[in-house]
């Protein structure tokens, strides 16, 4: 990374975009709820009041930061490598389904910790897995990820529907569900609050894809095949090869994410059980500028809007949906500001090549 | 003949009759997307068009108890998202995937909340029935005659845009705008074609049948709405255009596989087969992946596929 693009990775001023673009989508989406016969300003006053100032929206919020933090740490990996991972929620599904039939398999029998870790690495190799399909076609047959990882979704939806009904079963209930965990087997909550763990492993995920740009070498080659593809073919990078790596890991991320949910809040593996992460996770990594640390105000942001969202729906009669229009209209504006502000430092600085906003994208059979 | 209990003439009718009803909002849509896709737009807001298509398709034919109303309110949804697609893409030049899947999220957050908003998330069924016709002689034809002689208007208007849109895209001075702007916006823009204009027309008639598709899953088809209705049917829309190579003659033969492969899990239920609903579920998807890997390598993509246009900026 050069020193320019380093100074301009650290200052606030793509912040400046993000925070416009969620501003600018507050501001349409209140124009929606009025226009729709909603008291707006009513609407957002529960939302922050129950997402944020009352004690329990906050460890709400701070519980659903923790699948956040670790899908997006791996969504980042990706993204910017330049890979269309569009694939988190299947990951995140077969994830979720692996660490729950590894924690009921093993519940009882070994110390909880060896438990917790072991269904955390089978939601890993669960996510790893669902993603290395996309891979293999990519690497085999030159198919780009976007379209196969968004098939791998719905495929996923339907196997783990099938699994969880048949081999994945407890056998002792008629639902289609895995065996439940009892709750003094789930993840401990963090000493002094009612927060599972999980956030701190959300942390950690995020400190480590940090530590992973910041100073690793891999981590270097991921941006560079991210800013400059044919750049990075030049320079003797193993492009296909980290890039099918980059993939790989941001699906066993989504697949922990799965595993945290499991244990943290779930307990089990329900038939049709999608949280719907992938999108979120875009959008807010997105908004987040593809900055590793700054994902994590952003991951509480968009928790807190998913916990106030459903205090919405039950106290203003605002229906759920909403969060998500909100979360279009956030992408949406944010397109809008990237595309101010490469005006504006067009304007400042007549210098500025290319950005990364614009880079092309084939759709398959690239052959570099 | 029979065969577990069931005729097979009978099965067969079934199966040809819903394989053709599922392959149409797949083959609109695709025909539609191969103009976006032609000019140089990967389209991941199809599915957002497609969806807003199904409410506000469903929406006006609700109110209006019309099919043609609800069909015009689809192609009005589905255009909307088109043009703020084209707006961010074309005008402002903001990458393709970026939007697209923006325009899906939003599409869907508009839609539940919409629906949730206004019908309370009850599945109510619009008060519509498309007519049909009855071709004579050739619809006592067995397995085909019902099948495919004894279906609404709508079904017969919708395999009739296969050879306008052929036309269009092969014979029309704007078809060749379309296929010159996909390959190379310079030398199109240097030979006077106006390169913003045609891709704006391009993404519009990606939307109008992105939403026509919707409409017709919604309205003449189902006649309900329920949230997320379209499960990915856009997407595989996308892939079909591509699969077919931008030809719609063999995009349509594409989409009638695809809806064929939908109502092969749907007759064997019927027949007694054993199959579990989960299998059947996915076999389009896996289907659409599996195409891409025969075709692999077989297809050329538009070269400028996803790149925004600037003048003079290489």
């Amino acid at each position: 990374m050069t020193e320019r693009a380093r100074l301009s990775g650290m200052s606030l001023t793509p912040l400046v975009s993000s925070l416009v673009a969620i501003l600018m989508a507050f501001v349409i989406g209140g124009i929606f709820l009025e226009a729709t016969g909603k008291d707006a300003l009513e609407a957002y006053r529960i939302l922050i009041d129950r997402g944020l100032l009352s004690n329990t929206g906050l460890t709400e919020t701070l519980k659903k930061m923790a699948p956040l933090l670790i899908a997006s740490s791996g969504l980042l990996v990706a993204l910017r490598a330049g890979v269309w991972n569009i694939g988190i929620d299947g990951q995140f599904m077969v994830g979720a389904l692996f660490s729950a039939v590894t924690g009921a398999a093993l519940v009882g029998d070994v110390p909880d910790p060896v438990m917790w870790i072991a269904a955390f690495a089978a939601g890993f190799i669960g996510g790893v897995a669902w993603a290395l399909i996309p891979a293999l076609l990519r690497v085999r047959f030159g198919l780009n990820e976007i379209i196969t990882t968004l098939m791998m979704n719905y495929v996923a939806l339907n196997v783990t529907a099938w699994l969880v009904k048949g081999p994945a079963k407890d056998p002792k209930i008629v639902a289609p569900q895995t065996r439940q965990i009892p709750l003094e087997h789930r993840l401990p909550k963090i000493p002094g609050s009612d927060v599972h763990i999980g956030l701190l492993v959300g942390l950690v995920c995020i400190i480590l894809v940090a530590i992973l740009f910041r100073s690793t070498v891999p981590g270097f080659m991921l941006d560079v095949i991210g800013r400059n593809r044919r750049a990075a073919v030049h320079a003797g990078i193993p492009v296909a090869t980290l890039m099918v790596v980059a993939l790989l890991v941001s699906g066993g991320f989504a697949g922990m994410a799965g595993a945290n949910d499991v244990f943290g809040v779930q307990g089990l593996f329900k038939g049709n059980w999608n949280p719907g992460y992938g999108f979120t996770a875009f959008a807010l990594v997105y908004l987040a500028r593809l900055n590793s640390l700054l994902i994590v105000p952003f991951a509480f942001f968009f928790s807190f809007l998913l916990v106030g969202g459903d205090s919405m729906a039950r106290r203003a009669d605002v229906p759920t949906y909403f969060i998500e229009l909100l979360e279009g209209l956030m992408l949406l504006c944010f397109a809008v500001a990237v595309y101010l502000e490469r005006r504006w430092s067009q304007r400042t600085a007549r210098a500025a090549s290319s950005d990364p906003a614009t880079t092309s994208l084939a759709v398959a059979g690239e052959s570099e | 003949m029979t065969l577990n209990g069931i005729d097979v003439t009978d099965f067969l009718t079934a199966m040809l009759a819903t394989g053709l009803l599922r392959a149409v909002p797949l083959a609109i849509a695709s025909l539609g997307d191969v103009f976006a896709q032609k000019a140089g737009l990967l389209n991941l807001g199809i599915e957002g068009m497609m969806l807003s298509g199904c409410f506000f398709g469903f929406h006006a034919a609700y109110k209006t108890e019309s099919v043609v109303l609800g069909m015009l309110g689809g192609i009005a949804g589905g255009l909307a998202m088109a043009l703020l697609f084209g707006f961010l893409t074309i005008h402002l030049r903001v990458d393709q995937v970026l939007v697209g899947l923006a325009i899906t999220i939003f599409a869907a957050g508009l839609t539940g909340y919409l629906f949730r908003d206004w019908y309370g998330g009850q599945n109510v069924a619009a008060n519509v029935r498309a007519r049909s016709i009855e071709i004579p002689l050739l619809s006592d034809i067995p397995i085909i005659g019902p099948a495919i002689f004894h279906r609404q208007i709508i079904f017969y208007i919708c395999w009739a845009l296969v050879p306008v849109f052929a036309w269009l895209l092969y014979r029309t001075r704007f078809g060749l705008n379309v296929r010159a702007v996909g390959e190379s916006p310079f030398a199109a823009d240097a030979a006077g074609v106006n390169v913003i204009r045609t891709r704006y027309l391009a993404i519009g008639l990606a939307g109008v049948m992105a939403g026509f598709a919707g409409a017709f899953l919604a309205v003449a088809d189902l006649r309900i709405f329920t949230i997320g209705m379209t499960v990915g049917q856009g997407f595989i829309a996308l892939a079909i255009t591509m699969l077919g190579g931008w030809n719609p003659w063999r995009i349509a033969a594409g989409a009638i596989l695809f809806g064929m492969l939908n109502a092969l899990g749907d007759s064997l239920q019927i027949v007694g087969v054993g199959i579990r609903t989960e299998f059947i579920g996915m076999l389009p998807y896996i289907g659409i992946m599996l195409a891409l890997v025969v075709l692999a390598g077989k297809t050329q993509l538009p070269a400028s596929l996803g790149v925004p246009y600037a003048r003079g900026q290489r």
